[in-house]
């Protein structure tokens, strides 16, 4: 009876029912909004340093990161060893990246800088660093000769693609020695300090350059991001081998980022969840007082404060209840209409270039979701009640 | 005829803006099951006050209202919910249907509420709009009917509980001369046929002229209680 009465109220007394339901729905709407918007940023800057620089995490010998090496190339890794096999063989591990890097000499025939060069295998690495942000030419793929670089360093020796460049650096044995390469594309991270040094050869010419056979450190392409810990414990339980996830190998550029934008969203979403719950209190109590007739009357003829209370919180629930399923379903709609080509952001944390970012809805928070809007269209309606059912009943039926 | 209202020696005042005002001083008065009683005078005399306080819609202030042997005063919530959910059918100025419902849900709600199960609470619902004579009106919202025939489905309504006493304040105040000539008359068919004690306040000499008992209130005072 208490049900069906609800829904009655609910159905023909729509003027009413439809204030409650954009209040809740539109306050559950810009919640989902909001929080898809700090999860697509959080997920750009998490691809942008997965797919541009470090895989998903990489490995090293133990002890090797933290520690500094008279002669660092006696702790690298033998690319045919079983450990490697072992580690391709992984079902969590989509791709294996041996990589080298080293500090070199680029000299375009006038001119000569220090750059942060890596020996990287083109070929598969191609495949998957996909956010490097080549502006010029094409990524480094099946190029022999090929060499890309950051654009700060680009621009100080007018480099342009097709150009010529020479490597130098010293062989592990200590003797300096030169590969030439030909410029195949230059690229912007949008992190200067990237961008002034860093370039990339092919992992053969590099280990030419170096004199060696060896790889410094096995970057890891996963199938699943969530694959990373039982990949993390695998590699760690080897003796001799130790992983390190791409968050802690990008500290200063992702991790703090994230973590400062994380807590400046948090206060932000924190506000908003105020504003919308103080709303749906505001939109309900109103309703409620409206309602002092209709209440003054159930009173008069029998029903206890109970009662009456059970009636009004039914309704509430399944307002809260409609409410949010729609500001669900409207996030969704304004996702693939009004939001469906991004929004244009200028440069966060980190870096120098505007990025476009898209709102992830997250289907995890959409619990949240109802019970935000849920709680509070009860929470509101219990609070109104209260007050109301504190008059005399001839104070409710004065309306 | 047994006493169902024994008022003794009643007081009620309340603060109006800080200021003390007595609207009801030393009333006694008595109301037999099955009577009619009308409680006239002019505004403010105190008759909407003593009603609100026989149908315990107002707590009493000196405990000296009998209902059935029963001091008011000194019954809990429950009791006093009991009473009106069974004993006391209301029939307000302003109606208060719910808007929501048709006449026949209207009817029936306080029947369900009542736990009274389907079959007799149709039978219920069905006498009561055919006494009031509005069976084709039940399908129809309130907004969908007349100011009379809203008052005819209070009537219905206060009726289908089969209370012992139907309290009606007002009940032809929002009417014209002919809608509010028949709910007088249907209010004392009620009172003769199914022997329902009917308390009304009313200042309408129509309703005045054809009450059988009538107790007028001056001031908060009782006047008389000569029947007119």
């Amino acid at each position: 009876m208490i049900l069906k009465f609800s829904l009655r109220n609910i159905w023909r007394q729509r003027s009413r029912a439809i204030a409650v339901l954009a209040t809740v729905s539109l306050g559950i709407a810009a919640l989902m909004i909001y929080h898809g918007f700090n999860a697509g940023i959080m997920n750009q800057y998490r691809e942008n340093t997965i797919r541009a620089r470090y895989g998903h995490g990489q490995v090293n010998t133990k002890g090797y990161r933290e520690e500094i090496w008279d002669k660092p190339w006696e702790r690298w890794i033998d690319p045919a060893s079983p450990f490697v096999n072992d580690l391709r063989n992984r079902p969590q591990i989509q791709y294996v990246f041996p990589r080298i890097s080293f500090y070199a000499l680029l000299n375009n025939g006038e001119k000569t800088l220090s750059g942060a060069g890596e020996g990287v295998d083109g070929k598969i690495e191609s495949g998957f660093f996909t956010t490097l942000n080549v502006i010029k030419g094409k990524t480094l793929s099946t190029e022999e000769d090929g060499i890309i670089l950051g654009k700060g360093l680009a621009d100080a020796l007018k480099l342009n693609v097709g150009d010529r460049v020479t490597v130098l650096a010293n062989t592990h044995a200590g003797s300096l020695n030169a590969v030439d390469v030909y410029v195949t594309g230059i690229f912007f991270a949008g992190m200067k300090s990237f961008d002034d040094t860093f370039f990339r050869i092919q992992l053969s010419k590099a280990q030419e350059l170096l004199d060696t056979t060896q790889v410094e450190t096995i970057a890891l392409g996963l199938k699943k991001l969530e694959d990373w810990p039982e990949v993390e414990h695998w590699v760690n339980s080897q003796p001799a081998f130790e992983a390190t996830a791409f968050n802690v190998l990008d500290k200063v550029y992702y991790q703090n980022s994230v973590d400062f934008l994380q807590a400046q969203f948090s206060f932000i979403f924190l506000v908003i969840v105020v504003i919308v719950i103080l709303g749906i209190f505001n939109t309900v109590s109103t309703i409620i007082l409206e309602r002092k007739g209709e209440i003054g009357n159930l009173r008069a003829n029998g029903d206890s404060h109970k009662e009456v209370m059970g009636l009004l919180l039914t309704e509430s629930l399944i307002l809260g209840l409609m409410g949010a399923t729609l500001g669900v379903v409207f996030s969704y709609l304004c996702n693939v209409t009004l939001l469906a080509n991004g929004i244009d952001m200028p440069p966060g944390p980190g870096i120098t270039r505007q990025f476009t970012t898209f709102v992830e809805l997250q289907l995890s928070f959409i619990p949240v979701c109802f019970l935000i809007g849920i709680l509070s269209s009860i929470l509101g309606t219990f609070m109104a009640a209260r007050r109301v059912l504190k008059m005399p009943i001839t104070e409710l039926l004065r309306g | 005829m047994s006493v169902l209202y024994d008022v003794k020696n009643l007081n009620f005042s309340y603060l109006l803006e800080g200021v003390k005002f007595e609207a009801l001083k030393k009333v006694n008065l008595q109301v037999s099951a099955g009577e009619m009683v009308t409680f006239a005078g002019p505004s403010g005399s105190g008759k909407s006050t003593l009603l609100n306080l026989m149908g315990l819609m107002e707590q009493t202030q000196n405990d000296m209202i009998f209902y059935n042997g029963k001091c008011l005063g000194l019954l809990d919530e429950t009791a006093k919910n009991t009473i009106r959910r069974f004993d006391i059918g209301f029939i307000f100025q302003s109606f208060h249907l719910f808007p929501v419902l048709t006449t026949y849900e209207n009817i029936e709600f306080f029947l369900i509420r009542q736990d009274i199960a389907e079959a007799k609470r149709k039978e219920l619902v069905e006498e009561s709009l055919d006494v009031l004579g509005i069976s084709d009106l039940r399908d129809k919202r309130p907004t969908q009917l007349s100011g009379g025939q809203r008052q005819r489905v209070a009537i219905a309504r206060a009726l289908a509980k089969r209370p012992k006493v139907i309290i009606a304040d007002e009940p032809t105040a929002s009417l014209d001369q002919k809608n509010g000539e028949a709910v007088v008359d249907h209010l004392f068919g009620i009172n003769k046929k199914f022997g329902t004690t009917i308390i009304v306040a009313s200042h309408d000499p129509m309703v005045l002229h054809h009450s059988p008992k009538t107790l007028y209130l001056k001031d908060g005072e009782l006047q008389s209680k000569a029947g007119v």
